[in-house]
This record gives structure tokens, C-alpha cells and sequence, in this order.
């Protein structure tokens, strides 16, 4: 069975919502229908699933890969080069912090940034079926099923108050 | 619970998308070419300036690098701060800054200046061991060209982070742009959004980046600051010993950088008419802010001149003739009067902070005030340094100098040239990426409403988390 990509597009929040609701009713998966909008809508807002991002793990992975890294070669280059500055101890912690923070902090960013990419699912190749009035204010309700189920999706569409009903197969 | 009615927002969405993406090609009636060549033409001055800077001075002269280094300092104020408009009240959650975040954010791509100028300066810069004897520092036993390498990375990786904070903030822009534009901006904009399509996902991946973003850019941006101000000048005086002079040199840099995004908060409004989307209250908060980082000058000012005063030991009274009443006397009173006095006597009537030409007055002041200030700060850091005094103690009170170097033409060269490249850069952007943030100003229609209260009506923001 070939799978489809289709797309509802509404100018209200309320029919969005609605097409959700009908689409659950008919049976279909809510990890396989989505709310496409240009405007951040708070969370929930049209009753939908709401996914829970991992983004703060990647910086929390960067900061101690940094961290250790510092450490070591804050650390090393002290015991290999013992310079004894102002009575204080081969190790201080102080003459480290400088360097510490740095490297924790730029080795967060990185893994940040590669975090967003991984989180975002970006680049997304497969962008299934899209309508740029959806970055005018458009809503768009966006579901993946396979082509025996498209009847049953347009009729949840159309009978939520669906403008217009745009699919294509994969 | 007030139940405030839900209405169909798609005319204005559509409305704001309409309006903002044509901002991206209008040629403000001819005008822009000639803005835009005029601000090439001062660049390619600057970098002329710039490389003979480095040909006729040189690394060993340190005093010729007083002026290079309080343009460093004042452009990571002017510049890099400028972001912190959008990034605080964003991370506070307010609604005011949503028409701002955009024209702050974009001041990070100005961070280039400052990237393209601090190279030079790092090899300027002594290292740890100055004649066989290890000078003072931050870096204590540190290989003797640390500060060097480690300040380099984090001048970079700061424009950097800049730049990874505006295409995070544009993304939803950019996505956009691919939909409603053509050509080079269409392909463009394509290309950078990464398939964005607005999934609930993406979204929320979206609020978290940026308040990681924001709070890196702020984090590392403190940190440049305080290793900047640190190693460029406190270091080069013996016996200058300032625990709050790194976080004023940071407020104060907060400070030129909200007069900054006033004055281009202005221009943009008038010259690229965004009336409708720009309004008083953005320049009403903002004047507020500004208001509050005139105060901290003098608060941070006072705090360590107080301990210095009271202190009167000889490094104490050196240090208040290095800053104060030595041979920068007239440039310190020009910063007192126009980094505080004139700006806070301006700021504290109302209509002034009602008036977006106003504000702009005051905010040229105060940059004004920003520029004197560096002056005294780095001038004569540099200029008393050499490789004797730097082992002293202190500076004894008479072998500081009487008179002020004035700046030469490559000062002024590299000064007007490089703030051009800044707004050269940022001027480009806005070629593509539309001055106000499309995105927001559609979160900004979803989550505000008058509502009526009772026998008035109120202006009620939605904070959804």
C-alpha cells in the first residue's frame, strides 16, 4: 500500500483544532498527523500532541566534554611546566577558570547548534505536501497515511471546515 | 479567569507578511545605493587605515595603539551589546521587544568589525613574559602567549555566536522568504531555512534554541568584556587593581548598545516606514532601560572611585590621576557630562521618552559619552606602558604623563572606517531578512488584545509557558 501526504488548510485555530479531533476519531495515529502553522501558537493550542524536545541535553553534553578538556589541558600544561607564581600551588583552580570557562562554554555552543539541526529535523528533506499561505496565516493540518485511508482523511477534513484539501502520494 | 474571545488573526498575519517581505527590495526611492556605496567606500577606507596602521606603527609602539584599542573596546559595546535588547526581554518573556529583537539581533553581524580589528591587537598586546620577568596578569604561570590565543578564539567565537543567534531567530523568516519572494532571496532563503515548515516540533525546538542562544551570546559576551577589559588595560598600568572596573566596562557597554538599537530602531522606522509595526512603546521601554544603564555609569563610577579617594595610598592616588584628574582630566569630564549627567537630566521627562527623535538625540549623546569614555580608559593604558614600568609596583605620580596623544588620521581612518563595515554588513542583511522579525509581529497579533475591564479597556498579553 502506497503512502500519501495530505494537507488541510484552515484560516481559523477553532476548524484546526476540529480536524485533529476528527482525524483521532477516525482512527489515525497522532504520530502521524501534524499542525503546520507560521506562527508560534502556544503549546496545545489546537489539542494536538505536544512533543517534548531533548535540546538541553546537547549542551549539557558540550559544556562536560569542554570542561574535561580544559581541565586536562590546564592541568597537564601546569604539571609539565611547574612554574611556582606567587608562592601559590602548581594546581590552583584560579589560574585555570579563565581557560575553564571558555571551553565549556564554546564546546556548549557547538554541540548546540548541532543539537538544533538534530531536534528540528533540519533539513527536512521530505517536506510532504506544503502551502506557502501557511506563512500568510494559514493553518495547515498535515497527516501521512496510506492511500486506502484517503477518503476517510478527506471526510475528517471537509467535515471540520477544511478550506482546501491538497495531497500527493510517495 | 478572563476569557478573552478568540478571533481569526489570518488578514493580519497576511497583512504583516505583505508589508515586511517588500521591505527586503524597496530602494528607499534611490537613496540606498548611495547609503550603501557611501558605507562601502568608509569600510574599504577603514581597512586601508587598518593595514597602515600595522605597516608604519607597528607591534612594538604601544602607545600608537591606545585609540585601536578603545575602538575595539567601544565597538564591542556599540556592537556585540546591542543584541542584549532582544535576548533580556526575551528571556523575561515581554512583549515590547518584539518589533526590536529583530534590528538588535542583527547588530551580532556588526561583530565582524570587531573580529577583523582585535587580530592586530592581539599581536600588539605584550606577552606574559616581559624581559625575562613575568609581568602581573590574570593568567599567572600561563605559556606566555595564552591571553593572546585564548582572547583571539573567544573575540571569534563570540561574532560566531552571534551569528548562529540570527539565523536561529530568522529561520522562521527565512522560511518566509521562500515562500513569498523570488529569485536570489527565494533560493536564499531556501537554502538557510532548512525546510522549516512550522510543525509544533520545530516550534518548540525553536523557543529553546533561542533561549540557549541568547543566553550563551550573553554569557560569552560578559566574559569578552571582562578578559577585554582586563588584558588591554588594566593589565598595562602597574598597580592598577580594579575588582569592579571589568563589570563597568560590561554595564557600560550595555549601555551604548541600548542608545545603539534607539538610533537604528529610528532610522528603520522613519526610512524604511515602519510606523505600523514599530511603535512609542518599543521607544518608551527602551528609553526606560536606558534611563536605568545611565544610573549604573555613575553607580559602577562611584563604587570604585570611592575606594580609591578613601584609600589615598600612593597607588591609589595614581590610579585616580591615571582615570580621573590626570592628563585625560578633560576627557573624563566630557564621559561624567555625557555618559550621565546630560543624558539622566534629559531622560527623567516624560515626553522625552515618548519621542522617538528625542530619544535618538539622547542616545547620540550618550554614544558620544561611550566614545570619550574609552578614550580615557585605553589611551593611556597604552600609552604608560613600556617594559621597565610594567615590572613596577606602581606608577610614581610624576612619571605620568602631562599631556594627552591626540588621535592621528588612521585612528580616525580606522574608526569611522570600521563602524561603516558594521552597518555595511548589517545594511546587506536587511536585503534579506526583513528589519522587523514577520514571525514575531504574527505572535505579537496572536497574543495581544484590548480587552474591556470593567469601564476601561485594557491592553491584555498572553504568556502561554
Amino acid at each position: 500500500m502506497s503512502k500519501i501526504s495530505m494537507l488541510g488548510l484552515y484560516d481559523n485555530p477553532d476548524s484546526a483544532a476540529d480536524a485533529l479531533d476528527a482525524l483521532s476519531e477516525a482512527g489515525f495515529d497522532s504520530n502521524n498527523f501534524d499542525v503546520l502553522t507560521g506562527t508560534p501558537y502556544p503549546e496545545g493550542a489546537f489539542g494536538e500532541h505536544v512533543p517534548q524536545h531533548r535540546l538541553f541535553r546537547f549542551p549539557l553534553f558540550g559544556a562536560i566534554v569542554g570542561l574535561t578538556l580544559s581541565v586536562f589541558l590546564t592541568s597537564t600544561t601546569q604539571i609539565v611546566y611547574p612554574l611556582v607564581t606567587g608562592g601559590k600551588p602548581i594546581l590552583s583552580i584560579f589560574a585555570m577558570l579563565v581557560i575553564m570557562y571558555e571551553m565549556t562554554m564554546l564546546s556548549a555552543v557547538i554541540t548546540t547548534v548541532i543539537g538544533i539541526l538534530f531536534e528540528s529535523r533540519l533539513p527536512n528533506i521530505s517536506m510532504n505536501v506544503y502551502d506557502t499561505r501557511i506563512t500568510e496565516g494559514l493553518i495547515g493540518v498535515s497527516l501521512v497515511c496510506t492511500s486506502d485511508k484517503k477518503e476517510t482523511a478527506e471526510r475528517a477534513f471537509n467535515g471540520s471546515g477544511a478550506m482546501e484539501i491538497k495531497s500527493s502520494g510517495r | 479567569m478572563i476569557e478573552v474571545p478568540v478571533t481569526n488573526n489570518t488578514e493580519k498575519f497576511n497583512s504583516a507578511t505583505n508589508s515586511l517581505v517588500p521591505t527586503t527590495k524597496e530602494s528607499l526611492s534611490g537613496k540606498f545605493k548611495l547609503i550603501f556605496g557611501i558605507f562601502g567606500v568608509l569600510s574599504v577606507i577603514g581597512i586601508i587605515s587598518l593595514i597602515l596602521k600595522i605597516t608604519t606603527v607597528g607591534f612594538e609602539t604601544k602607545s600608537g595603539w591606545g585609540y585601536y584599542a578603545a575602538i575595539v573596546s567601544l565597538l564591542l559595546g556599540v556592537f556585540g551589546t546591542a543584541p542584549m535588547v532582544a535576548i533580556a526581554p526575551t528571556i523575561a518573556k515581554a512583549d515590547w521587544h518584539r518589533p526590536v529583537s529583530r534590528i538588535a539581533t542583527m547588530f551580532t553581524l556588526a561583530g565582524i568589525s570587531t573580529s577583523i580589528l582585535a587580530i592586530p591587537l592581539i599581536f600588539a598586546l605584550p606577552p606574559l613574559v616581559v624581559d625575562g620577568i613575568r609581568r602581573r596578569s590574570i593568567w599567572f604561570d600561563a605559556n606566555i602567549y595564552t591571553p593572546h590565543v585564548f582572547f583571539g578564539i573567544a573575540v571569534i567565537g563570540l561574532f560566531f555566536i552571534g551569528l548562529a543567534l540570527l539565523w536561529v531567530t530568522s529561520i522562521p523568516d527565512l522560511s518566509i522568504m521562500r515562500d513569498h519572494s523570488s529569485g536570489w532571496r527565494q533560493r536564499l532563503g531556501k537554502s538557510l531555512s532548512r525546510g522549516f515548515i512550522g510543525t509544533e516540533r520545530q516550534w518548540i525546538s525553536l523557543r529553546a534554541r533561542i533561549g540557549m542562544m541568547g543566553t550563551f551570546y550573553f554569557m560569552f559576551l560578559i566574559f569578552v568584556h571582562i578578559i577585554y577589559s582586563i588584558c588591554f588595560s588594566l593589565e598595562l598600568v602597574a598597580g592598577w587593581k580594579d575588582a569592579i572596573y571589568p563589570m563597568y566596562h560590561a554595564a557600560t557597554g550595555i549601555q551604548s548598545g541600548v542608545a545603539t538599537v534607539i538610533i537604528g530602531l529610528f532610522l528603520f522606522r522613519k526610512y524604511w516606514n515602519l510606523e505600523d509595526h514599530i511603535g512609542i512603546d518599543q521607544f518608551w521601554a527602551l528609553s526606560k532601560l536606558m534611563f536605568a544603564t545611565t544610573i549604573f555609569w555613575f553607580y559602577f563610577f562611584i563604587c570604585a572611585f570611592m575606594i580609591f579617594w578613601y584609600g589615598k595610598s600612593a597607588i591609589n592616588e595614581m590610579t585616580i590621576a591615571i582615570l580621573v584628574n590626570g592628563p585625560y582630566m578633560p576627557i573624563f569630564i566630557g564621559t561624567l557630562l555625557l555618559s550621565f549627567i546630560v543624558p539622566w537630566w534629559i531622560i527623567i521627562w516624560n515626553p522625552v521618552r515618548y519621542s522617538p527623535a528625542m530619544l535618538s538625540v539622547v542616545a547620540a549623546i550618550v554614544l558620544i559619552g561611550s566614545i570619550l569614555d574609552r578614550i580615557r580608559l585605553y589611551v593611556i593604558s597604552w600609552q604608560v606602558y613600556s617594559d621597565e614600568m610594567i615590572h613596577k609596583r606602581y606608577i610614581p605620580l610624576d612619571e605620568i604623563p602631562e599631556n594627552m596623544i591626540a588621535p592621528n588620521l588612521l585612528d580616525i581612518g580606522i574608526f569611522i572606517g570600521f563602524i561603516s563595515l558594521g552597518i555595511f554588513a548589517i545594511l546587506l542583511t536587511t536585503r534579506l531578512i526583513p528589519v522587523v522579525s514577520i514571525w514575531e509581529r504574527h505572535q505579537s497579533i496572536l497574543l495581544t488584545r484590548h480587552i474591556k475591564f470593567h469601564r476601561t479597556e485594557v491592553y491584555a498579553v498572553g504568556k502561554p509557558d
